[in-house]
Formats: structure tokens, C-alpha cells, sequence
């Protein structure tokens, strides 16, 4: 299975271009096991949830699945040496219409280039979101894929703005002190030494959409893919500082996310 | 009526029989009587033994027994029974008039006439009672309330003194008195004596001096109809923002069953109300009244019951009391072991709040800290506080899950002594490393918390549980828990919250603690909120993990603020009485003007050891804005305790701050409010006091009489010791009830004589 997903990860990869036809099976009319059959142990501190949403993709996998369970599992790893967070060392995917996912109030979705959130997922993004839960946006990148995922997001939060995340701001210096948004290439990419970025998402942005009181609620890594970066850190092909990088920025994510 | 019976019998008063001594007059001596007596009643016995008839043994008995009887009576009155008592010289004496001038003297509860109408008419210059008095006596008359001036006459009196000192009046008058002859003292007054002075002092001294004191108790000693706010418990000061729950007592008479509206107002604006149902007669109401103390300052807080018909007194419906609500932030440390989401919906609950600074220390790797809302880059630089001057700058401490192994047992006995000694708050979490899980069973800090912590046996399964959360009927009471503007509404809030969980089995307090929540589930109840007082401070115990899920859960609306209002409460709670290096108070928040008001300053240095050698100084602003510096004296009895005195002289409100210094080292300052006007007490508790006053007229030698009995009063006085005086004697031979007596015996041997063939 793990071996299905990850060539369903490289297939999001190069995937191509999204397409703007008619949206394909929602993402729970497909059979994703995953999701059925996750365990919702509550006695931990800190559980790391994918967001399981609709999407316009083609094919047994949504792209919320992209490097799904890898890198989350191994993540995971890397977040329990690092730090003392009493971390869920399994996935833990939810879809966005569970009334139960605002017991965990920290969110990662991944190729949201692709996303075509229903009402139910809306209305559930929405009310998460401004109840406190803190959602990471990663894995998608140029013009085309950040117009729909603003369209995604503008559903959910339309009085909101999307911002820069400046260099002083806390996410950078919460655990670790980053000095530098890093565009983390794919897998192949990244063991080929090829070209950091994909479509015209020549450069890397950490942008966010703040509450009232300027906390982050949505935290966006745009043309940037943590999620490979965390996936393949233990191949020896793919360049250790960024998954370095991805390890500290994802940290900090969590910290952020935790306290703020 | 048994009195003038007992004077018709007896021939005297009661009171003579009391002050005389018993004497026999006869120019034969009383032996002699006695012996004649005894001769008779045997000759009697004979002649009773050998008469002749049908008589039984216990009819002759009988007989012997009257004839004996009557023989007794007459023997008594041949020895010339007679009391010696001493009486006052006519005018050779003085008496003292005390007339109570307050005003509980204007209460119409004397068969609707005022108390003070009885008195006055009493001693007008054409009374029949000062009359009679000024036949025997030169009679001093005197008005008092909590001052004692001479009267010319009873028509100067006002009735409108705030007070009544009683002992300060029978001390005043006495010295007045005492160059001069004193037969006695009369004292006129309904007992409410409430300058809270001692009688003890007064009344030994006129018991040395023999100075008898005979008191007149006006007024009804219970009212028919009344509804009264005895006790009224707020706190002297409280954090803006702050929930507060203030007990009420509302006494009655004559309204059992009824039910009635207890409003509370802020200065003028109504913040609380709610229903009262009194209950039966001779039986108390207590009620929590519940509001939220929204503006800052010095505010007079007004609990008031509407007036019911025909009651006896209007003025005892309201009481006022004066609450500084303080508009400061006040510094909480949170210190938490690990990342967790209650770190950061703590905070969102409390941001914005103006009034709470918590600054959070948490740990995120080993050795790695995170700091938020620290003042500056040095604060907790170097992780948890190492020093007492360190920690003890906070106000309140918050312990996450953080295991006690990571502290220094020197840290530990320091937390210990945050509470103990600093008077701080200790708030402890649940958590997987807190509490019993996290060691803390056998350490300094397990004396503190008011829960009994069990250590975690090794490879034990780790505790889970589900809770279902409720208040406990003392937690239900408790300001904390008004999650809601009123109690029912809050009920029904916490009976409606998602469950919490809790990884530590916490089951028992702590003798002398408090739960105010408790949480069902297998192996329950458990114990979620429980605190209790340790040294100057207070612990509390939340040995949930996450109350974050009363922000986050899907049943919790967005617009819902329990979770934001529960940790607001909560902080407010864990600080609220918490020392500051200067704490002042004064012994009175209300007053009448022209009493004397005692400050109070406790002077700690910046490790809340009390200091003694400081120069402490008290600045009061009076209510035109005028300002004097007075110094304030160490008391000598108690460790860092200054005490100033000071009198209001005008209505309104008096600010003081007292500032300690200790060389050139400033120790801190501290602030105070006392509202000087008219407090009303003379209408609480305002029945006539009997106890009182027959406490002084029995400690003194003297009577107590009622309106009703006074006019005994000119002579009863008359019988002293004290002043100019004879000795009188009283013959006792001819009382009534001698001849009564004897007539009745005889007429009884007669009869039974008749009766049984004798005669």
C-alpha cells in the first residue's frame, strides 16, 4: 500500500496541469481506506491531521493524499527528536465536514491547487478556522494553482485578506530561527538537481491570512513542497538542507500553532 | 400585677426586701419567742395525743401541725421583725438622667408612639416622674449618641445622632458626677449600642463606685412587621472585570413565605436582581447575589429590597458597601512543561483583557523555552525563576504539565513559598507530567495543592477519562463558575458543555479544601477545580488537560464565550487578596463623620518578609481634593504592622495611600478608600436590646424597668447606698400576709376539728 502511495505522490507531482474541467468523485464517494480506518486516539497532545477534501482531480486518489502517509509518518519522527511534543505518531487524516475535526486544532493540506471544497467542507473549514484551529497550506505552486486555491479560500473566509508573512514574524523565530524562505523542490527534482520550482512558481512566498487580533489562522508555503522534503529525508539522493529547512520550518509550524 | 400583689402581701417592694437587712425589734429577745413557741406547740401536742375521739393518728398530726403552724406566726411577728435599709437624704443627692438622642429613638414602636416621646414626656419639667424624682433628688439630666452633652430640658432633644455609645455616656456622666453626691443613674434608651466600644470598663467602674444604674428599655424588643440586609460580605477590592458573589442575610418578621426582589446597584445603575422567597418566621435568608464588577474606582455597591407594606422601618431595606475595583494588570507566570493547545487557547482566552498580563514560559525542547508576553528580553531569560525576588514579581502562577523533577527542590519549597509566604496564586493543571503522574506526591508542593496527590506506581496503565462536568452545590455559588448572568442560566450552561478529559485520577481534597467541580466518569467522582487557602495565599487544583475543548468542540457556537469567561474568572479568582509589598485597610470602609477611622499598613520588602524599621507615611485626600501626610507608628505587637488614625470630618469619599520606605530603598504603596456619610446603622438590629440593658442594671446594683413599670422608679432609686444617705426601719410584723396567714391556719384546725369530731 505504502508503495501505491508513493507512486500516487509522484503522480501528484507531475501530475501536469490542473485541469478546470468538471470536478471528479468527491473525495469521500473514493475509496481512501485511510481515512475509514484511522485510529482517533484522544489521549495525545498533538495529533498531525491531513485535510481530506474535494478536489477536481482525476483518479482513485485525491490530491489531498499527495506524499500521504510518508510524510506525515515521518514528519512525525523528526518532530518527536526535536522537540518534546507529545505527538500522535500515526496519520491522521480528516475530512473538513467531520464535526469531530475541531478537536484538533492543527491542520496541514497539501495541493490545494486542486481544491474544490463542497458547502459541508466550506462551512467546516470556516467555522474550524475561526473557532481557533490553525490550518498549513502547503505543495501547490503558480499562477493557475494559487487562483484557485484563493477562490478555495475566499469561500471560506471572504472578509479576510491573504498577507505576507514577513521575515520578523513569530512563525519564523518560534522554535527555530529561519532568516530565509527556501524553495523546497520535489522528489525528483531534488535528487536530480534540476529546477527548484514547477509551472511559473519561480519563487517561494510564505503568506498567511490573520485573525482579528493578527494572529495566523492560515499559514501558506506557496511554491514550495515541505511535504517531499519530510517525505524523502532518508534518501540519500535528495539534499539534506532541504529537508533541514522543511524539518525546521514544519516545527515551527507546530509551535506556532500550538501557542499562539 | 404579681408585683402590687407581692407590695399588698409583703406590705414593701421587692426591691426593699433586696436592699434591707432583716432585724428583729421586740424588747424581749428573739430566744425567748422562740422558746414560748416551742412550749406551746408541745403542750399543743399533748392535748392533741390524748384527746378523746374517732380521730386516726394522722388527722391528730395534722392538727398539731396547723396549731404549731399558727403558733410559729405569731411568734415571729412578737420578735418585731423589721429591714434596715438605707435610703437617700432628700436632696442631699444628685441622679443622673441619661436620655438616649438617637436616631432609632424617632422608631414609633412604642404602641405607635416614638421611643423617644415616652422619654421626653417622662422628664418634661412638668413630669410626673422628674417630679417625683426632684422631691428626693437634685436630677442632672443628659442627652446621648455617640457624644454626651448636659440637657436643660427634654425639648432640646433632636433625636438625630448617627450612633449610640452607651459605655462611652455611663463613663462620661460618671466622671461628670463624680465630685458630687451620686445616689445613681437613670438611663433612658433602646440598647442599640453600636459605637462598638466595650461596657465591660464603664460598668466595673460604677460597680466600684458603687453607683447604682437603673435602666428604662423603650421600644418593642421584636417589630411585627420588618423585613431587614443584616450581613452583606463583599470584598474590599476586586479586579475590574471580575465576577463577584456577595452574600446577603435578610432577616424578617411578619413576611414568611413571601417572596421579594433584591436589587444591587452601581452607584445608581441596577447590576444584579433577583428573587427571594423569605422563609418562615424566626428564620434567615441567605442569598448570593451575583454581578460583574464592570467600571474602575472606588463604587458604592447598594443591596436593596424594596419596601413592603406595613413594615415597621424602611431605612434597614438598603445596605451600601464600598468596593475598589482596581483597573490594574495584574502578572500571571504560566509556566508549561510542553507544547499543548491549552498554552494557546489560554491565551486567546484572555487576550484583550486589560486587566490580565499572563506571561507564558514554555518549554519546547529539553532546555529550549519559548517565552510570549514577557515585558522585556531579560525576563525569564534564563528559563524557570531561580530566585524568590524573581518569582515572587508575579501574582500568580500557573503549572502545566511539567514534571517535578525538573525543578530544583529549592524551586520546589520557592513555589511552596509563593503561596505560603508571598500570598501568591498557584493554579496547577493536569497534564501528563503534572501532579501525582508528574512526582509531585513527595514534595513542598504537595502541601500546597488542596488535592491529595497518589504517585503513579510504575508500569501502571496511564489514567484516562472522559468527564462529564458539573459544579458542586458549593461550587454552584462560587463566582467562578457563573458562566451565565444567573445561577439557572449557568446551570444550564454546564449542563450542556462537552466532556473534558483528565489523565490524572485525582479523587480526594485535602481536609479544609473545597471542590467546586467535580467530573463523573468510571471510577468517580474526580475532582476538576478544588482550592483552598495555604499559608497567605491560595492553591488551586484543574487537573484537566484540555478546557480547550470549550473553545474547539463542535457543540461550542463561535459566538459562545464559556471558555473565554471560565479562564477570566479563573485568573481574577487566583488573584484576586493577593499581597502587594504595602497592603493598606482601614477599619471602617463607611463612616459617619467625626469617626475616628484606624488605618492599617503591612509593610513586606520585595521577599514578603514583613519589615519593621520602615518609614511609612499616609497621605489622605479628603473629598474637596485637599490633601495631609500623616506618619503611620509600628504597632509593636505584630511584625510589619503600622497603624494611623485619622477622623473624617465631611461627607464623601476619602482616598489614602500609604508609601514604605526602608532607607533609600522603596518598599511600595498602597491604596484605600473610606466613604465618609450617613450609614444608617442606628436602624439595623434596632429592637430594644433588654439583654443589654439588664446586664447593666444587674452588673450595677440597679433595675430594669420597661415604660410600662417606671413609675416604681422615684422610690426604687431611693434605696441606695450610694451618696447621702440614712438608715431606715421598715416594720415586718404587721405585713398582711402574717395575719392572713394566721387566720387561715387557725381557720383550717378548726375546720378539720369539726371535720373529725374534736371540737
Amino acid at each position: 500500500m505504502r508503495a501505491a502511495l508513493v507512486v500516487s505522490g509522484f503522480t501528484a507531482l507531475f501530475a501536469g496541469t490542473p485541469t478546470s474541467a468538471a470536478p471528479g468523485p468527491r473525495a469521500d464517494e473514493r475509496d481512501v481506506p485511510a481515512i475509514q480506518d484511522a485510529p482517533r486516539p484522544l489521549d495525545r497532545t498533538f495529533y498531525f491531521t491531513r485535510a481530506a477534501y474535494n478536489d477536481r482531480r482525476r483518479g482513485p486518489w485525491g490530491s489531498w493524499a499527495t506524499d500521504y502517509p510518508k510524510a506525515d509518518i515521518q514528519f512525525l519522527i523528526g518532530v518527536k527528536r526535536l522537540t518534546i511534543i507529545d505527538a500522535y505518531e500515526a496519520e491522521h487524516p480528516m475530512r473538513l465536514d467531520d464535526p469531530d475535526l475541531r478537536r484538533y486544532p492543527f491542520l496541514y493540506a497539501v495541493e490545494v491547487g486542486r481544491m474544490a471544497l463542497t458547502p459541508p467542507e466550506i462551512e467546516g473549514l470556516r467555522t474550524y478556522l475561526l473557532a481557533g484551529g490553525f490550518l498549513v497550506v502547503d505543495d501547490f505552486w503558480g499562477t493557475y494553482e494559487w487562483a484557485n486555491f484563493e477562490r478555495e479560500i475566499r469561500q471560506v473566509l471572504p472578509e479576510y485578506q491573504i498577507v505576507p508573512i514577513p521575515m520578523d514574524h513569530p512563525v519564523l523565530r518560534t522554535f527555530y530561527d529561519i532568516h530565509e524562505i527556501v524553495q523546497v523542490p520535489n522528489v525528483w527534482q531534488g535528487r536530480t538537481g534540476g529546477p527548484t520550482w514547477e509551472r511559473d512558481g519561480y519563487t517561494p512566498y510564505l503568506r498567511g491570512i490573520l485573525d482579528d487580533r493578527g494572529r495566523v489562522m492560515v499559514l501558506i508555503s506557496f511554491n514550495s513542497d515541505l511535504g517531499d522534503a519530510w517525505e524523502w529525508a532518508d534518501d540519500p539522493f535528495y539534499p539534506l538542507p532541504y529537508s533541514n529547512y522543511a524539518y525546521q520550518i514544519g516545527v515551527n509550524m507546530i509551535v506556532y500553532g500550538m501557542s499562539r | 400585677m404579681l408585683q402590687s400583689l407581692a407590695g399588698f402581701l409583703f406590705k414593701y417592694r421587692p426591691v426593699v426586701f433586696e436592699r434591707g437587712d432583716l432585724t428583729f425589734t421586740a424588747p424581749w429577745p428573739v430566744s425567748a419567742a422562740v422558746v414560748s413557741g416551742l412550749a406551746l406547740i408541745g403542750v399543743t401536742a399533748v392535748m392533741y395525743a390524748r384527746v378523746p375521739g374517732a380521730a386516726t393518728r394522722t388527722d391528730r398530726l395534722a392538727l398539731i401541725a396547723l396549731r404549731a403552724g399558727a403558733i410559729a406566726v405569731l411568734a415571729f411577728a412578737l420578735t418585731g421583725p423589721a429591714l434596715m435599709i438605707a435610703t437617700v437624704v432628700p436632696q442631699q443627692n444628685f441622679l443622673g438622667v441619661l436620655i438616649d438622642d438617637s436616631r432609632s429613638m424617632q422608631i414609633a414602636d412604642a404602641g405607635g408612639r416614638r421611643r423617644g416621646a415616652a422619654a421626653a414626656d417622662a422628664f418634661a419639667e412638668d413630669g410626673a416622674l422628674l417630679r417625683a424624682l426632684g422631691e428626693r433628688f437634685k436630677v442632672r439630666l443628659f442627652r446621648f449618641s455617640e457624644t454626651v452633652s448636659r440637657l436643660d430640658s427634654t425639648g432640646a432633644l433632636a433625636y438625630a445622632g448617627r450612633r449610640t455609645d452607651i459605655g462611652g455616656a455611663l463613663e462620661s456622666v460618671r466622671r461628670d458626677l463624680s465630685a458630687v453626691p451620686l445616689a445613681g443613674l437613670v438611663l433612658l434608651t433602646d440598647g442599640g449600642d453600636n459605637a462598638g466600644s466595650s461596657l465591660t470598663d464603664p460598668l466595673l467602674r460604677l460597680k466600684a463606685d458603687r453607683v447604682p444604674v437603673h435602666v428604662v428599655g423603650l421600644g418593642s424588643e421584636r417589630f411585627d412587621r420588618d423585613i431587614e440586609i443584616g450581613r452583606v460580605e463583599t470584598p474590599r477590592s476586586v479586579l475590574q472585570g471580575t465576577s463577584v458573589a456577595v452574600e446577603v442575610t435578610i432577616r424578617h418578621a411578619g413576611y414568611g413565605g413571601r417572596t421579594v426582589m433584591l436589587n444591587v446597584e452601581d452607584e445608581g445603575r441596577i447590576v444584579s436582581t433577583r428573587e427571594v422567597r423569605l422563609p418562615r418566621e424566626g428564620e434567615s435568608a441567605t442569598v448570593r447575589a451575583h454581578f460583574t464588577v464592570i467600571d474602575p474606582g472606588a463604587r458604592v455597591f447598594r443591596f436593596a429590597i424594596p419596601t413592603q407594606d406595613g413594615e415597621a422601618l424602611s431605612e434597614n431595606n438598603t445596605v451600601e458597601a464600598l468596593i475598589d475595583v482596581a483597573d490594574r494588570r495584574e502578572k500571571i507566570l504560566y509556566f508549561e512543561g510542553e507544547p499543548r493547545f491549552e498554552v494557546k487557547f489560554l491565551r486567546r482566552a484572555i487576550d484583550g483583557d486589560p486587566n490580565l498580563h499572563v506571561v507564558t514560559l514554555q518549554r519546547t525542547a529539553e532546555n529550549k523555552f519559548l517565552r510570549l508576553d514577557v515585558e522585556d528580553s531579560t525576563e525569564l531569560v534564563a528559563g524557570f525563576p531561580r530566585t524568590r525576588r524573581e518569582l515572587f514579581q508575579y501574582r500568580g502562577l500557573i503549572l502545566g504539565s511539567v514534571e517535578a523533577s525538573f525543578f530544583t527542590h529549592d524551586q520546589l519549597r520557592m513555589i511552596a513559598e509563593f503561596v505560603s509566604v508571598r500570598g501568591g496564586g498557584l493554579l496547577a493543571l493536569g497534564g501528563r507530567n503534572a501532579l501525582g503522574e508528574g512526582g509531585y506526591a513527595d514534595t513542598p508542593l504537595a502541601d500546597a495543592l488542596p488535592v491529595v496527590l497518589e504517585a503513579t506506581p510504575a508500569g501502571s496503565q496511564p489514567f484516562f477519562r472522559e468527564l462529564s462536568i458539573t459544579p458542586t452545590p458549593f461550587g454552584r455559588a462560587h463566582p467562578v463558575t457563573q458562566l451565565r448572568p444567573t445561577p439557572e442560566a449557568s446551570q444550564r450552561r454546564w449542563d450542556s458543555l462537552p466532556p473534558l478529559s483528565m489523565l490524572n485520577p485525582i479523587t480526594a481534597v485535602k481536609p479544609g479544601a473545597s471542590t467546586l467541580l467535580r467530573g463523573d466518569a468510571d471510577g468517580g467522582p474526580y475532582v476538576v477545580l478544588a482550592s483552598q487557602r495555604y499559608g497567605r495565599g491560595k492553591a488551586i487544583a484543574f487537573p484537566v488537560q484540555d478546557s480547550w475543548l470549550w473553545q474547539m468542540h463542535a457543540d461550542i457556537p463561535l459566538e459562545d464565550m464559556t471558555h473565554e469567561t471560565l479562564w477570566r474568572q479563573l485568573l481574577r479568582w487566583l488573584v484576586s487578596g493577593v499581597a502587594d509589598q504595602v497592603m493598606l485597610t482601614a477599619s471602617e470602609d463607611r463612616v459617619d463623620p467625626g469617626r475616628e477611622v484606624v488605618m492599617t499598613a503591612v509593610v513586606s520588602d520585595s521577599g514578603y518578609l514583613r519589615r519593621n524599621g520602615a518609614d511609612v507615611m499616609a497621605t489622605i485626600t479628603d473629598p474637596t481634593g485637599e490633601e495631609r501626610t500623616i506618619p503611620m507608628q509600628w504597632t509593636v505587637e505584630r511584625d510589619g504592622e503600622y497603624q494611623a488614625r485619622f477622623t473624617p470630618e465631611m461627607d464623601g469619599r476619602y482616598r489614602i495611600d500609604a508609601s514604605a520606605r526602608q532607607g533609600a530603598t522603596s518598599l511600595g504603596l498602597g491604596t484605600t478608600f473610606v466613604e465618609a456619610g450617613d450609614v444608617g446603622t442606628e436602624y439595623f438590629d434596632a429592637t430594644m436590646r433588654s439583654a443589654t440593658l439588664r446586664r447593666i442594671a444587674e452588673e450595677t446594683g440597679g433595675q430594669f424597668y420597661t415604660e410600662a413599670t417606671m413609675d416604681a422608679l422615684p422610690e426604687d432609686v431611693s434605696f441606695t447606698e450610694s451618696g447621702a444617705t440614712v438608715y431606715e426601719q421598715r416594720d415586718l410584723w404587721d405585713m398582711p400576709i402574717l395575719l392572713f396567714l394566721l387566720i387561715g391556719l387557725v381557720a383550717a384546725e378548726w375546720t378539720l376539728r369539726r371535720a373529725r369530731g374534736l371540737a
